[in-house]
């Protein structure tokens, strides 16, 4: 096991922890739950491969959606965006560029901006819809997918800019 | 198998989302009654449409039994309608006032013409069913003949298109009374004749039948006027007559026997010199 691979296992590990025990158990202003643990699948080294990074996905929201006793809604979420994130980082990125080794190495801070905007609205959007399921709750899908995504952006900026980039 | 095995490993990455997609739904309806329910409306919706799709195929099977019910059912409203408009015989208090002595079977018509002058029209029942001769036959918007002969399954009809079949009508707004007479025209274009021109009628006046003779109880309705012209040489109308139905493409029909009849054409031919 290299240093990598124990990091990866070990923030795998944390984030879930705080996410379970911290984040959702927030209720900000009565019902925005701040997911953190999108970090986790944003700094997953982008030139890694897909296969197992879509197991991993799907490991992590099992995990948090079994210690949290919510439904699957965490699991559909992360599993699909992490099938979805090549899609995201092509259209972030762009396709001439060469494309990044990860998300913390890159130095294009618009692009980096775009990309983590784009994969935690989806994230969200996906949570949030499997969570109402009903066409009825078309604009509280909205309203909840807009505000906790904008406490989980700022979550998620503040926290990776607490940690220095890895080489 | 190597191509497959080759497909397989190329799209592996689709495929283990599905894959892992499945098992999460799985999971989540597991876990939640709400979501559990939703999901099951959502397969109710396209099984709905399913069965929908296969009904309809089934019903378009069922159509000739069907119909079948359906022309039964119409026999016996058919013979409550004619007897609703039986005229009164006298005063309701003393019992039932209304004399209908008709009594109405269902029939298919199995062969019908109208390029000669004189139509005949044969019918699916006989002497089998309890078809007689000289008994009227009626559609569901008028009338469609009088039978002439049978055999044991099958009848031969006089068509109402058929130039010397004259049939006793009168008007639904008037008492004057006439008949009505095939020319030869077209198969919805007869003529009325033998109306007094005393009579007030208008154009669009409703035909009925008369009642007056024994084939046809009173109150079918037949026809309209499209025409009226004074003849004021001989002191009947001209008249022109559109039936509400095309007799030459009818299918279903009704026999309509008078209990009565011998008595009637018994006393006919009593009152002859």
């Amino acid at each position: 096991m290299n240093s990598i691979t124990l990091k990866t296992f070990a923030s795998f590990v944390i984030l879930v922890l705080f996410q379970v025990f911290i984040f959702n158990q927030m209720n900000l202003f009565g019902y925005i739950n701040p997911m953190l643990y999108v970090l986790f699948l944003v700094n997953y080294r982008f030139d890694r491969n897909q296969t197992l990074f879509i197991f991993i996905g799907f490991l992590l929201g099992f995990f948090i959606d079994l210690m949290s006793q919510t439904g699957g809604a965490h699991t559909i979420a992360s599993l699909s965006v992490s099938f979805l994130r090549p899609i995201i980082i092509r259209n972030a990125f762009g396709i001439t560029a060469e494309l990044p080794k990860s998300f913390q190495s890159d130095p294009r801070i618009i692009n980096k901006a775009v990309f983590l905007l784009f994969f935690i609205l989806l994230h969200h959007l996906i949570y949030f819809v499997v969570v109402y399921f009903s066409w009825d709750a078309f604009s509280l899908i909205l309203k909840s997918t807009s505000l906790t995504a904008f406490f989980s952006l700022l979550l998620v900026v503040i926290i990776s800019s607490l940690f220095k980039p890895t080489k | 198998m190597q191509r497959i095995i080759n497909a397989l490993v190329q799209f592996r990455n689709p495929i283990l989302y599905f894959f892992l997609l499945g098992f999460s739904l799985l999971f989540l309806s597991s876990r939640s009654s709400f979501h559990q329910n939703k999901i099951g409306e959502l397969g109710f919706y396209f099984s709905s449409g399913l069965y929908k799709f296969s009904n309809s195929i089934n019903q378009y099977f069922d159509l000739k039994e069907k119909n079948r019910i359906l022309h039964q059912e119409n026999t016996q409203l058919k013979a409550l309608a004619l007897k609703k408009n039986a005229p009164f015989l006298y005063d309701p208090y003393l019992g039932n006032p209304k004399r209908f002595p008709f009594k109405i079977r269902n029939v298919n018509v199995i062969k019908n013409s109208l390029l000669n002058q004189r139509n005949y029209i044969i019918i699916d029942k006989g002497t089998e069913d309890g078809v007689q001769t000289e008994v009227g036959v009626i559609t569901s918007n008028g009338v469609l003949g009088i039978v002439k002969s049978v055999s044991k399954k099958y009848a031969s009809v006089i068509s109402i298109l058929h130039q010397d079949l004259k049939i006793n009508v009168r008007f639904k707004h008037s008492n004057a009374f006439g008949s009505l007479v095939w020319k030869g025209k077209g198969p919805t274009e007869f003529s009325v004749e033998d109306i007094v021109s005393s009579a007030q009628l208008q154009l669009g006046d409703t035909i009925v039948t008369g009642g007056m003779s024994s084939y046809f109880p009173y109150g079918i309705p037949l026809g309209t006027i499209t025409h009226i012209e004074n003849d004021s040489n001989s002191g009947y109308y001209i008249m022109t007559a559109e039936l509400f139905e095309n007799p030459s493409q009818v299918y279903a029909a009704y026999v309509i026997e008078n209990k009565f009849k011998g008595e009637i054409d018994f006393l006919n031919k009593e009152a002859k010199p």
